[in-house]
């Protein structure tokens, strides 16, 4: 039988159709439909200048809006061959973690409410709340921040504001344990954990799964490492997993928060004073950068002619982690309830995942259409 | 008699639903936000459920995409009668920044379906959410409730 979940569900946030293909209880298989929150970004970017498109860039997903202006600026700087102060990267790094953080708290607090467990949904949300306060202390902004720009970026901070945010941190640091115990040494929760929506080493590669998912995999595969703030400037070290279950996922996240927080500290501890922008020559040219988000590594592909953008292409981390949970973690799961869970663990974000160019070659354009048109498109190129 | 308690019923006890038309998601995890214990939606009887059949309220964050055209009024159909909309974002209101030549949406949403309450702000900060749902939901179910009787 096959059990439609969504596109409005109780159990999801946001839009997306995922049919289940199920025998009695156990789920033999998964299907996901995507393309409801399509919005045509890259084609609005072509053509507009970075000052309109870094905006853009920032709605492509909510949760994870900061790494996307991040990366974004990055790609400029990289063309014109230039890079920003210490002093921009410092807090670029600092926002980037305090976000990371506040994500990696809201996607356990989603699969503590499909596990039915009121009490740890309601501590992780209240765990978030001084986060997103530090954020906004330092950026003026809860969601969308508008605080980098290309060359820097747009505020400085001043000493009282990080000492603020490092009192939340450490406070957050203090009663933070308490509650990975909690999920750690849970009975229940160990039991509708463990061994749930198992994603293996080899099938975490051929779904080319990233982030905390691939990592929880045994994918050792941080992108952190290789970004010149962190590779020269900062300390830290990768966590990773092999078990590839539930439970791997959701500590793997708790683990990274530990890390962020770490990282916070060192940034505040040792940020250096002088200017937060720099003046961008730009060029034309070509050129990709990528980044660690949240959920794995986002990636921009610009052909920029001078300050415009002749072409632009993002690539996010959802598409695959929900590709890998649709064909590995949701086969052979054993009840309803834990493919919702299991669903909840791989973190999707269906805005980011909304883009897709279509080359139709016949007529020799290219058309923007969301996923779900795709399949309905190539089902008319086949009929003709 | 009755008319006044169905008014009080229907105040105190408020079903939401969360439908994202095409939003960038930051509207929806305010409107998660609420539910955290700083702001706590569920103490003045407020409860996001996410099914149309037993909502009082939809919440609409997001300018409406091709797949939503139509869905968009299923949805709004699908929900019993009295029941309020309230656009949550600058999305539902004008298309923010995707209402620009090659965008695929269509704004406002007050075309599709009829629009209760307007909450603008990309996004709006939770307390501007519970303060607009709080001053204007429970008045208007009551308000429609009586209507239709």
């Amino acid at each position: 039988m096959i059990l439609p979940i969504g596109p409005i569900h109780p159990g999801l946030k946001e839009p997306l159709r995922l049919k289940l293909k199920t025998q009695g209880e156990k789920v033999l298989s998964a299907e996901i439909d995507y393309g409801y929150v399509h919005r045509g970004i890259e084609r609005i970017m072509q053509g507009q200048t970075w000052q309109k498109s870094i905006f853009l860039a920032e709605r492509v997903c909510g949760i994870c809006s900061y790494i996307h202006t991040q990366t974004f600026a990055e790609t400029f700087e990289k063309i014109a061959g230039q890079q920003v102060p210490l002093r921009a990267q410092y807090l670029r790094v600092l926002t980037n973690e305090l976000d990371r953080t506040q994500s990696h708290l809201l996607a356990n607090s989603t699969y503590f409410k499909a596990l039915e467990h009121e009490t740890l949904f309601m501590y992780m949300l209240a765990l978030r709340e001084p986060v997103m306060d530090a954020i906004e202390l330092l950026t003026g902004n809860r969601v969308n921040m508008g605080w980098n720009v290309v060359g820097g970026v747009r505020m400085d901070a001043r000493d009282s504001h990080l000492q603020k945010i490092r009192e939340i941190i450490v406070k957050l640091e203090s009663e933070y344990d308490k509650y990975v115990e909690m999920f750690a040494h849970g009975p229940l929760l160990g039991l509708r954990s463990r061994d749930v929506g198992k994603l293996t080493y080899d099938e975490a590669i051929k779904a080319r799964a990233v982030g905390p998912i691939g990592r929880a995999s045994g994918l050792k595969h941080d992108l952190r490492e290789e970004h010149h703030t962190y590779k020269d400037n900062l300390d830290f070290k990768v966590i990773y997993r092999k078990e590839g279950d539930n439970f791997a996922r959701t500590m793997n996240r708790f683990d990274e928060i530990r890390v962020s927080l770490d990282i916070i500290k060192q940034v505040i501890d040792n940020i250096p004073p002088g200017d937060i922008r720099t003046k961008i020559d730009f060029g034309a040219g070509y050129d990709q950068w990528r980044n660690e988000a949240p959920r794995g590594e986002v990636t921009y592909m610009i052909e920029t002619n001078g300050n415009l953008i002749k072409e632009i292409s993002i690539r996010t981390p959802s598409i695959m982690n929900i590709d890998a949970c649709a064909k590995y973690m949701l086969k052979d799961v054993a009840t309803v309830a834990d493919a919702v869970a299991t669903y909840a663990t791989s973190d999707p974000c269906i805005a980011c995942t909304e883009r897709v160019v279509i080359l139709d070659e016949k007529e020799g354009e290219k058309s923007y259409q969301g996923i779900h048109n795709l399949n309905h498109k190539t089902n008319l190129i086949n009929e003709k | 008699m009755l008319n006044t308690l169905k008014d009080i019923v229907r105040k105190s006890s408020i079903h939401v639903c969360l439908v994202n038309t095409g939003g960038c998601n930051g509207c929806d995890i305010e409107v998660v936000a609420l539910l955290s214990p700083r702001y706590d939606l569920e103490q003045y009887g407020i409860y996001v459920h996410n099914n149309p059949r037993e909502a009082d309220v939809i919440l609409v964050t997001g300018a409406v995409t091709d797949q939503w055209l139509e869905n968009l009024r299923r949805i709004y159909t699908k929900a019993p009668e009295p029941k309020v909309v309230v656009a949550i974002g600058n999305c539902p209101l004008t298309g923010d920044v995707f209402n620009q030549e090659g965008g695929s949406v269509y704004a406002p949403v007050s075309d599709f379906i009829p629009v209760d309450a307007e909450i603008s702000g990309c996004p709006p900060r939770p307390s501007e959410i519970l303060e607009a749902i709080l001053s204007v939901v429970p008045g208007a179910i009551a308000l429609k409730g009586r209507q239709n009787k």
